[in-house]
């Protein structure tokens, strides 16, 4: 399997502050809250569908930063979803309530670019303009089903080259990295994954566990040599704010030909069933990034392994942490 | 007639028990002379039910996948695709479990078959010894070979799903982009995409659900949780899911969803994956107040991050200094940065330009700049304080300073060194300079 890289972009654009009503709050199977990763890579394809082939560019990658949201929900202990009645069936008969869960979201996206030759020359007001056009034909679309309302942002979106340096490409992302704030960036938290079990060892039931582990806190007992006791739980540890994330999915059949599966969404493309997989992931405050990599999500497919999903590269580029003790500032 | 094996033997009175019992059920709802129960008698003759229950078990699937797990209504197969016929991967599905438990759909007035095939046999189920073909099980199904190949072939078409692969219009569909070579798909062309099909892994449901119900509900944490209440020690402590939700499927009737749904009565529990909750509600412009900081230490997640950071260092003595001892108090500093960098940006980013040249705003200059930064473009004098003063300094004494009393307060006694620590600290936080050089160097565009 071959290690996945963020491809090569040239441009970064910034849509500022997204209100988005009723999105989908059941992101996967396992998991509710914030939509995953797949729902903002569909949005860019979606979006790069309306935008019509005669525009000159690729969109790579996504970042995702939340500034704020209101989950529909209610209960102390359990989370419970707020239902909603929906209409009556054709026969005048009430219709089975099927649960959905929806949230209220504000969000800014970062699109990473790859410009063609047209347009990689273009001014800084031929980007501006196109970034307003961009943005326009965004507020069509739906995010992870919800609705985009009109912007309360004094911000404007905006698109710029990346710059050839990669000390001017820092400059460029501290600047952009200040917009996004106050909020928090999803970020890919694969390393804290263990590794699956390699062909001839013994099947990895654990890295279940493991993976649960990290999805919630976990209290203990801490004595000190009086043996006095503190309780602490895990989230005191610094270790940032893990959460489960739905990445993709893994294949569960072969792949059919088109058309040779019934009611699907259409005749000539390849259909396959799959199944959600997961992964973890972080919510960090942007301004602990210090690359555009480090922010953006884009799709993969491994035909080996069958596996669909978004990637980020936060985990393999974020440089160690700086050493503070023992210096002078 | 040939004498069976004692295995095959065994197996025939485990089979015949099974049907006796259930007969015996029927019987008892029954008044002793009603006519039916010559009816029920001969229809629970072994061979008879066998030879039914073979033609009923068409009406069930054996799956891991449930598709009406999606939405009741959607129609499309579901699959059985157990744990080891699945690739290993990276992430975590249901390749992982170790341990599975298989779930069934079909007709709810067939389920007596599923309970038949999981009879157990010497660690065995009746339904993976048919799979291997155990000839004694066959033996003790008909002693005519032909009838018991010919049951055995229909129970195993358990796993089967009935006719061809189907998807619905209920169902969760997908448009993938997949390259046909090692470059991004393009998204405008179509013949760049796969289309999937998402199935829920109920096999996997199920054992989050056992899971978690255990950390909830189970002996262990109970126990856990009282010691913690109590202030006692404990082996191992407990687990808590912060915003765990339940999801309830099928509603008032979750066989319709299949067989683990219903053993869970419809119950689905789902982990949060959701961000800090960063309200920006409160962001109006601070008037009569001459210290952000006392507004800053009133935000909840700062009260609490205090009160954790209060705790750990009142525990801790003066001749403690290890390097984990260090690295944890260096990560409640950086999260109260991150706190401190988040409060700063929301008055900046939300609030107009200049709402700090305002009769009311009482905050020292150092703070003004940190907080309208971009009063900078319209405000000539506000500009030149902006860029000569060393208000970013300023900030880091008035931070550490606002940090150290607070700390104090909470009956800890701080030297002079730590609070040169924390303004060290804050002056040298990455995030926090950069943003200031960056503000220095002037407003950005």
């Amino acid at each position: 399997m071959t290690p996945h890289r963020l491809p090569d972009i040239n441009a970064l654009l910034h849509i500022p502050h997204l209100r988005i009503q009723n999105a989908n709050a059941i992101s996967g199977p396992h998991s509710w809250g914030h939509p995953g990763p797949t729902a903002f890579t569909g949005l860019m394809t979606a979006l790069r569908r309306k935008l019509g082939p005669e525009l000159d560019l690729d969109m790579v990658g996504v970042g995702i930063i939340n500034h704020h949201y209101q989950a529909q929900t209610n209960g102390d202990y359990v989370q419970r979803f707020n239902l909603s009645r929906n209409p009556l069936n054709k026969d005048g008969s009430t219709a089975a309530i099927v649960e959905e869960g929806h949230i209220h979201l504000e969000l800014s996206l970062v699109f990473g670019l790859a410009l063609g030759n047209t347009l990689s020359g273009a001014s800084q007001a031929e980007l501006d303009q196109l970034a307003t056009r961009i943005q326009q034909t965004l507020h069509t679309l739906r995010v992870a089903g919800g609705s985009i309302l009109p912007g309360r942002s004094r911000l404007q979106p905006r698109l710029k080259h990346l710059p050839e340096s990669t000390e001017e490409q820092q400059g460029q992302f501290r600047q952009l990295r200040r917009w996004l704030m106050p909020g928090y960036a999803l970020l890919a938290r694969d390393d804290l994954l263990p590794a699956p079990a390699q062909p001839g060892e013994a099947a990895d039931g654990s890295r279940l566990d493991a993976w649960l582990d990290q999805c919630r806190l976990n209290h203990y007992p801490v004595a000190d040599e009086q043996g006095q006791v503190s309780w602490q739980h895990s989230r005191q540890q610094g270790q940032g704010w893990i959460v489960p994330l739905p990445v993709g999915y893994g294949a569960l059949t072969p792949l059919y030909p088109p058309g040779s599966v019934a009611h699907c969404r259409d005749e000539t493309t390849p259909v396959r069933f799959v199944e959600s997989l997961y992964s973890l992931g972080e919510w960090l405050s942007p301004h602990r990034l210090t690359d555009y990599r480090q922010l953006l999500w884009y799709p993969s497919h491994d035909a080996s392994s069958g596996v669909y999903r978004c990637h980020n590269d936060y985990h393999l580029t974020r440089a160690a942490e700086p050493a503070i003790l023992g210096e002078l500032a | 007639m040939e004498q069976a094996p004692p295995r095959s033997q065994a197996l025939q009175q485990l089979i015949a028990a099974f049907i006796g019992s259930r007969l015996n059920d029927k019987l008892d709802k029954l008044s002793p002379d009603d006519p039916k129960r010559s009816e029920l008698n001969a229809q629970y003759q072994p061979h008879n039910w066998l030879a039914d229950a073979a033609r009923r078990v068409s009406q069930l699937q054996l799956v891991t996948h449930p598709q009406k797990s999606t939405h009741p209504d959607a129609r499309g197969s579901s699959l059985f695709a157990p744990p080891d016929s699945l690739p290993s991967r990276l992430e975590i599905g249901t390749h992982c479990l170790s341990d599975f438990a298989s779930d069934v759909v079909g007709n709810a007035a067939a389920l007596d078959v599923y309970k038949f095939l999981k009879l157990e046999y010497q660690g065995q189920t009746l339904l993976q010894m048919l799979q291997a073909d155990d000839a004694d099980l066959l033996q003790a199904l008909h002693h005519d070979n032909t009838v018991a190949s010919q049951w055995r072939a229909a129970f195993c078409s358990i796993t089967e799903p009935a006719g061809g692969p189907a998807s619905h219009v209920l169902a969760k569909q997908i448009y993938w982009p997949v390259s046909p070579d090692d470059f991004p798909a393009d998204a405008n062309d179509d013949s760049h995409y796969h289309l999937l099909s998402i199935l829920n892994s109920s096999a996997l449901s199920h054992w989050l659900y056992g899971r978690i119900q255990e950390h909830r509900f189970g002996d262990a944490a109970k126990a856990a949780r009282q010691a913690k209440r109590d202030g006692n020690n404990h082996p191992h402590g407990y687990h808590d899911y912060p915003q765990l939700a339940e999801e309830k499927k099928g509603g008032t009737k979750p066989q319709n969803i299949s067989q683990l749904n219903s053993e869970r009565r419809g119950s689905n529990y789902l982990l949060a994956s959701l961000p800090p909750h960063w309200d920006s509600t409160e962001i109006r412009p601070l008037y009569q107040l001459d210290n952000t900081f006392r507004r800053f230490g009133k935000r909840q997640p700062v009260r609490t991050l205090l009160r954790e950071f209060g705790d750990f260092l009142s525990h801790l003595k003066p001749e403690h200094n290890n390097i984990h001892i260090r690295q944890r108090r260096e990560r409640y500093l950086a999260e109260l940065f991150d706190e401190l960098l988040q409060f700063g940006a929301a008055y900046s980013n939300s609030l107009s330009p200049g709402w700090t040249d305002h009769p009311d705003c009482l905050l020292p200059l150092a703070q003004q700049c940190w907080l309208d930064p971009y009063r900078a473009e319209q405000d000539a004098d506000f500009k030149q304080q902006f860029e000569c003063q060393d208000w970013p300094q300023q900030l880091a004494t008035d931070f550490a300073y606002w940090l150290n009393r607070h700390l104090e307060g909470k009956g800890l006694q701080l030297a002079e060194a730590e609070f040169d620590y924390w303004r060290r600290e804050l002056a040298q936080d990455a995030g926090w300079q950069s943003q200031l050089d960056r503000l220095q160097q002037g407003v950005p565009a």
